[in-house]
């Protein structure tokens, strides 16, 4: 309870109305260049380099920008769309996936974790930034949504399932299985204020404590996608890689203030290339499955280093200029955490 | 979904119009009638409570929730400010039908309000920012209206939207989730919005309504449904949406709530109810389950409702669905006039199959093999059906002849299948003409489609015992030792007197009466085909007595009356229906191509072929000139008739037989001719032969009336009336109007 209390000062200093006088940490024009090119008129934020689909992340991605950069507007375009064409679930947690060409629009009506947790700690924001108690209370009905349906115990940890149906020791052969990359540790404390029948502060614990755990090959990766049916191990029907997703875990960790810098260096150790650039890595062997050079990939590596030894972010990364959605994404989410806190790397 | 979104933006602005003209459909659980529903209408909302609410007091003055605008301000407040933004917007758009309604709407919501005198003068907005938010609302781009609206707050901080505005927008986002709900499947969603929404439960959004019954239906309460698409039948008046909401009903609802609801059917005028389509799908549905569980009672009205749509409509599939319940009931002949009536109107394997079972029920095996030939191999179902009414065909007796285009294809059908109850049978045919070597081999092949089948093993012995194979015998008696008496006793003076026909059944229904199988002796050998590893086909060619069939009969698979769409191939052809100079085949050839020519009403070619088969001998002979005389008779020359039934000696039996007709025919044709007398004359002479039947009778009596000789005609009549027959009371109606014209 300590902590809620700590993040919940946290948040109303971050994002109270000290921040509609200073300058946020998305720039309007940095804002702008994102939203013209991956939201739609209609609010519909656009995963570009997959067929153009969207997903309940990508709304959720869409609203907590739009949000650190008090776009307030765009917020409500983009929560508009959300919660009409994805929050419709009888749970009260948003459908994962919505396609164009598709009738109806929704083409998976199970959730993904993290686009819900992403919605919920974006519209917490919102209603306290904004003083909006539309944004509040649809924020609280989620979070408890997502502490009713996807948390569960596995062996004395409460865990994090990654959807409400598939996941699970029933399911699955090898479940359960989590997605490390699912748990937005700087949402927890924000949706214990909304939620405080669900113990977030354990769950926030039970992940850093198993992304410990959860390292392979000789360079010590987590993967994507985890099972827990024994001892932590690649889960089956994934590849067994450190990929997408998981390039999120470090970020996630480093925005909610959480894990050691021995984690965050042997993390960056295993990712980075010799030019900066993020490695993907075959956690069977060790090996390099792709390199990614956008500047969106290259600041993560380059955040560890800024978060523990103080290094600059190299100018370069420092610009925002959108590519795809995924990466540009992330660009914003590390530069705006870099502004607010380490604002030492960017100079 | 851009046309999609601006017609629903349409439908909204109605539905908004209305739910504060209108009564609405209040779903939320645990209201209490008198609660403020949001409807701000004098008329009773409904209660959704999951308990039947008490009867409710409509509220005499209805209040808004705290939250709503659109506030009914009591008599005696002072005139609020009315927002007529919208009003302004539609008049300025010319969409006068949305205008009406807005004009009605802010009447109902402000009795006090006067409309402005001209509404489409109404001067321009000023605001061209509201107007844009409007528009983007009646686009349906809600998410670019709330966009504009914050946009506009964060410019102009003093700036609140019009509560109309957020309230219609509230709204018509309300409908949209809910439609995108139900899509998924997302009942609970659907009903949560519903529950909060009940402007949206109108009728003037019938398709909400239906939406959240079918939640409720699907969630197990169906009481709830019930109660929603009963809003509809009693406060909702468009024709379309009455039945359309019927029909949902009928597909989610008990029967019991169904009827109920039926209970609420409109009729017009003429004394047409609204509901007949659904009334129709019920009485389908009924002969349908009946079809499947014969325990079920059809009653009467649900009987005549599918009889009329089967014989006024040209469709084929009510036909086929009273076909099939025909057929379960065992009245077969009704199924094969109905199943007949669903081939002629769509050539496809369902009623064929029908059919055939039904002819097959009738002991007409040709027909039935004939009809469901073409639909053989669409399914396991079709096939038995073929090969049942191919082992019953092969099974008369006696034996009758098969063309050989029939045989080649049953037994190509029967090697195919590997069907042993009908090689069996194959067995028994070629036995029956003498074709001994034929015989074992398909008795030999029914043993390797069925090991068990020991009526095959008892034909196979008797055909080795026949064939003087003594090895083979014995091998058979040592395999069958103990388990079948009779093979056993194959060619021992104990043996019995005749084989027993065999159960033709593919669905193990009962075996025929037995009857002996001709003398071998008597029977001469069919043209046989050289010994294969598969039995071939046989051409029929010997003289064949035409009887009517005795068939052995065999119920063939149960009839299942689900239809079953399926592509129909072209009928195939039948045994005779190739043009052939008779004169080429021999006389027993002629005289099956003859009865084959009869059985497909081509009765001046069977005249011909009868012809040629008049020069074979005895029975042969008999035969042709009876069925020459019955092909002259159809053909309505009944000279003609008359000097071939005396071409040959036939039985006496036969011979009264023609006679009377060719008599009947003599007299009908007098009197088309108008010689009365000669009709009668002909008359007169066959009632010496035999009995006169009613039609002559009325015949008769016309030719007395003609005669003028009504003493006679008026007996006649009268006699003829007697029986019921409404010829008679014609014509003694006829009588009774030519004395009156004579005085």
């Amino acid at each position: 309870m300590k902590r809620h209390a700590v993040a919940a000062a946290f948040l109303a200093l971050t994002i109270g109305p000290a921040m509609s006088q200073s300058l946020p940490p998305i720039s309007e024009a940095e804002w702008s260049l994102y939203s013209s090119r991956f939201v739609t008129q209609e609010g519909r934020v656009l995963d570009d380099a997959n067929d153009g689909i969207s997903h309940s992340e990508g709304q959720g991605y869409g609203l907590l920008l739009a949000q650190i950069a008090g776009a307030r507007a765009d917020f409500e375009r983009i929560w508009t769309f959300t919660r009409n064409e994805l929050l419709l679930r009888d749970d009260g947690l948003a459908a994962w996936k919505w396609q164009a060409d598709a009738t109806p629009n929704v083409t998976d009506i199970n959730n993904a974790t993290d686009g819900d947790i992403l919605i919920a700690y974006a519209l917490a924001r919102a209603g306290a930034g904004w003083e909006d108690p539309r944004f509040t209370e649809a924020a609280t009905r989620m979070a408890e949504a997502i502490g009713i349906h996807l948390t569960f115990e596995h062996e004395g940890q409460l865990l994090l399932s990654a959807g409400a149906t598939g996941f699970s020791a029933e399911e699955r052969e090898d479940g359960p299985i989590v997605n490390l990359s699912y748990w937005v540790f700087e949402a927890f404390p924000v949706l214990a204020e909304l939620a405080p029948n669900t113990d977030w502060d354990a769950i926030a614990q039970s992940g850093v404590a198993l992304a410990a755990r959860a390292r392979f090959s000789d360079r010590q990766m987590p993967p994507d996608w985890l099972s827990l049916a024994g001892e932590p191990r690649p889960a089956d029907g994934f590849p067994a890689e450190f990929s997408y997703n998981a390039v999120r875990i470090p970020l996630y960790l480093m925005r909610g203030g959480m894990g050691d810098a021995a984690y965050l260096n042997g993390l960056r150790d295993g990712m980075v290339g010799d030019d900066g650039e993020l490695n993907l890595i075959d956690l069977t062997t060790g090996d390099v499955t792709e390199t990614l050079s956008d500047a969106g990939y290259r600041i993560i590596p380059a955040m560890i280093s800024c978060v523990v030894d103080d290094v600059a972010i190299p100018s370069d990364l420092q610009t925002f200029a959108p590519t795809v959605y995924y990466p540009s994404t992330l660009h914003l989410l590390a530069l705006s955490h870099l502004r607010e806190n380490h604002s030492g790397c960017l100079e | 979904m851009k046309a999609r979104t601006a017609a629903l933006a349409f439908t909204v602005s109605l539905a908004l119009a209305s739910s504060a003209l209108a009564q609405n459909w209040q779903i939320l659980e645990g209201a209490r009638p008198g609660e403020p529903t949001g409807a701000v209408s004098p008329a009773q909302p409904f209660a959704a409570q999951e308990q039947p609410a008490p009867a409710q007091e409509p509220p005499v003055v209805a209040q808004a929730p705290a939250q709503a605008p659109a506030s009914a301000p009591a008599a005696d407040q002072p005139m609020p400010v009315i927002d007529e933004t919208a009003l302004r917007y539609f008049a300025s758009q010319g969409d006068t039908r949305r205008l009406e309604i807005e004009i009605a709407r802010l009447r109902a919501l402000y009795p006090q309000w006067t409309p402005p005198a001209d509404p489409l003068a109404v001067p321009e907005s000023v605001d061209s920012l509201l107007e844009a938010i409007w528009m983007l609302y009646s686009q349906g781009r809600f998410a670019e209206a709330r966009e504009a609206i914050a946009t506009r707050q964060m410019n102009d901080p003093n700036w609140e939207p019009p509560v109309d505005l957020l309230d219609r927008l509230t709204l018509a986002e309300a409908r949209e989730r809910l439609v995108n709900a139900s899509n998924l499947d997302q009942y609970e969603t659907v009903i949560r919005i519903g529950s909060s929404n009940p402007g949206l439960l109108t009728c003037s959004e019938v398709d909400v309504l239906w939406r959240v019954a079918e939640s409720f239906a699907m969630t197990e309460r169906q009481g709830r449904a019930r109660d929603a698409y009963r809003y509809v039948l009693t406060n909702c008046d468009n024709t379309a949406e009455r039945l359309a909401t019927m029909q949902n009903a009928a597909q989610l609802l008990s029967a019991e709530m169904r009827d109920e609801l039926l209970a609420l059917e409109r009729f017009d005028n003429a004394g047409a109810g609204e509901f007949a389509p659904v009334r129709d799908n019920i009485a389908r549905d009924a002969l349908a389950a009946a079809g499947d569980d014969d325990s079920l009672v059809i009653d009467a009205e649900t009987l005549a409702r599918v009889e009329r749509l089967a014989r006024q409509g040209d469709g084929a599939s009510d036909a086929r669905l009273l076909g099939w319940y025909y057929l379960g009931n065992d009245d077969a002949q009704t199924a094969e006039e109905l199943f007949r009536m669903a081939l002629e109107r769509e050539a496809e394997g369902d009623a064929a199959e029908g059919l055939a079972l039904a002819l097959i029920a009738l002991d007409r095996f040709a027909d039935a093999e004939d009809i469901v030939y073409p639909y053989r191999d669409e399914n396991v179902e079709r096939r038995g059906v073929y090969l049942a009414a191919a082992a019953n065909l092969l099974a008369i007796e006696p034996r009758v002849v098969l063309s050989g285009d029939v045989l080649t294809r049953i037994v190509g059908e029967v090697a195919e299948a590997r069907n042993a109850p009908a090689a069996q049978q194959l067995g028994w045919y070629a036995r029956a003409y003498g074709q001994h070597e034929t015989a074992g081999q398909w008795f030999a092949s029914a043993l390797q489609f069925d090991p068990e089948d020991e009526a095959s093993a008892y034909g196979l012995a008797l055909t080795r015992f026949q064939l003087a194979d003594t090895a083979g015998l014995a091998e058979l008696k040592r395999l069958w030792a103990g388990r079948s008496e009779r093979i056993v006793l194959v060619g021992t003076p104990q043996a019995e007197a005749a084989p027993a026909p065999p159960s033709l059944a593919p669905a193990g229904s009962p075996s025929p009466a037995s009857a002996p199988s001709p003398a071998p002796a008597q029977a001469a050998p069919l043209a046989n085909t050289e010994p294969m590893t598969t039995p071939l086909a046989y051409t029929a060619e010997q003289p064949v007595q035409q009887a009517p069939p005795q068939a052995a009969s065999v119920m063939a698979a149960a009839p299942r009356p689900q239809a079953i769409q399926q592509q129909a191939p072209a009928r195939a052809a039948g045994g005779c229906t190739q043009t052939l100079n008779p004169e080429s085949l021999s006389p027993a050839s002629a005289l099956a191509r003859g009865w084959c020519l009869m059985d497909i009403n081509r009765p001046l070619e069977a005249a011909k072929a009868f012809e040629v088969a008049l020069r074979g001998q005895g029975d042969t002979a008999r035969d042709a000139a009876y069925g020459q005389s019955l092909a002259y008779l159809r053909a309505g020359l009944v000279d003609e008739a008359a000097v071939a039934a005396a071409s040959a000696p036939m039985t006496a039996e036969r011979a009264g037989e023609l006679q009377a007709n060719i008599l009947s025919e003599r007299a009908s044709g007098a009197f088309e001719q108008r010689r009365y007398v000669e009709a009668l004359m002909a008359l007169d002479q066959r009632a010496q032969i035999a009995p006169e039947r009613n039609d002559l009778m009325v015949l008769r009596g016309y030719a007395y009336l003609n005669l003028r000789r009504y003493g006679d005609a008026e007996r006649v009549f009268q006699a003829v009336a007697g029986t019921g027959n409404r010829d008679g009371l014609r014509g003694l109606a006829a009588v009774r109007e030519q004395t009156g014209r004579q005085r």
